[in-house]
């Protein structure tokens, strides 16, 4: 929904909230419900899965975090791998935060804004933001990503007690729905050439590259290759 | 299973291998966005070219959970996963703000293809 420019800012952030439980929250929410099973997996506690989802806000890292304590890697190994997963936060959030940013906020306010890029916050915040005013942004963004955060908890929690109950073809439909949400809020954020280039490449160099190159690397050099290249497809297409 | 590092180990070791492990390496990308973001325009080729990169990492994410699943996800057959993306694709290329539907077409094809063709 749309954002009046003189709204208060609770009316704002609640607009993020409804925004996010039309659907994204959801997604989110459900896709996290794996984690609980996972960190019950390996005999952790509920309330570490739950902070897992609250302080990492990532599914792919806490994915590898639970399932290589459970496949008995190296402590080191682990933290490179998630290291390397979540590399794609770097030019994720380099790529956002000139859209919350106002005059006068301090480091701390743009880490705590940082802390809640993840897929979900980020896509729809590049979609959602910049048609709001920009001093409404960080109450927006705010609303929005807190009321996914919850949703995930509740979900992690959930899962954390009830996912082994679940016929398979369920339990692989809500591992499915990561892969698929974060296709659709790539294609529902698509704006030119040059981002419908960056998806078809990354769709097709990633398998290429994790065939040839090892050691977590391939996801990286997939990306940076892919998007370099789209990159120049967007700019030679409108001339500055 | 990973067994916790001895000196450290006690019953907040779970706890404390959360923040050291998974929060530490996933946050520092965060932090350090902060720092190169600062006095970054908002229209700046740098950044447009970053965001294809980001772009084009989630896509290879997407490649990459699908060409290789993890758990139970591996018991849908290759072409199930591929097909029910592709599902969720071909309704949002017909019209961008129908996600839930979306969502519900890939999940159907993925859900009922598991049911049929499980291996």
């Amino acid at each position: 929904m749309s954002v009046s420019a003189d709204w208060s800012w609770r009316r704002v952030a609640l607009a993020g909230m409804r925004d996010a439980l039309m659907l994204p929250a959801w997604i989110v929410g459900f896709g996290l419900i794996g984690i609980g099973s996972l960190a019950r997996d390996v005999g952790y506690p509920v309330d570490v899965a739950v902070l897992s989802t609250i302080l990492v806000w990532a599914g792919p890292s806490q994915v590898l975090f639970f399932a290589s304590i459970a496949a008995g890697a190296a402590w080191s190994a682990i933290v490179i791998a998630i290291a390397f997963a979540s590399l794609r936060f770097l030019p994720m959030t380099m790529a956002i935060l000139p859209l919350l940013r106002r005059p006068g906020q301090s480091v701390w306010q743009q880490l705590v804004l940082a802390h809640y890029v993840a897929v979900t916050a980020w896509s729809e915040g590049l979609r959602r933001l910049p048609g709001i005013a920009p001093h409404q942004r960080v109450a927006y963004f705010l609303g929005f990503a807190n009321t996914c955060m919850a949703v995930s908890s509740i979900g992690t929690f959930a899962g954390y007690y009830l996912l082994g109950a679940l016929p398979v073809p369920f339990a692989a439909g809500l591992l499915c729905l990561t892969p698929m949400f974060f296709l659709i809020s790539l294609l529902a954020g698509l704006r030119h050439r040059g981002d419908a280039a960056a998806l078809i490449l990354g769709l097709m160099f990633a398998p290429i590259s994790a065939r040839f190159i090892g050691g977590g690397f391939d996801l990286i050099v997939a990306g940076l290759i892919a998007g370099s290249l789209a990159f120049l497809i967007g700019r030679t297409r409108t001339p500055a | 299973m990973t067994q916790p590092i001895a000196m450290l180990d006690g019953p907040l070791w779970p706890y404390l291998a959360l923040m050291l492990f998974a929060v530490l390496p996933t946050e520092i990308w965060r932090w350090l966005a902060v720092g190169f973001a600062r006095g970054l325009a908002n229209d700046s080729p740098l950044l447009e070219w970053v965001r294809a990169v980001a772009t084009a990492l989630l896509a290879g994410i997407v490649a990459k959970l699908i060409v290789s699943p993890p758990g139970v996800l591996a018991t849908a057959p290759a072409w199930v996963r591929v097909a029910a993306l592709a599902a969720a694709a071909a309704v949002m290329l017909f019209d961008k703000r129908r996600m839930m539907l979306a969502v519900l077409a890939g999940e159907t094809v993925l859900i009922g293809g598991v049911w049929l063709f499980a291996s």
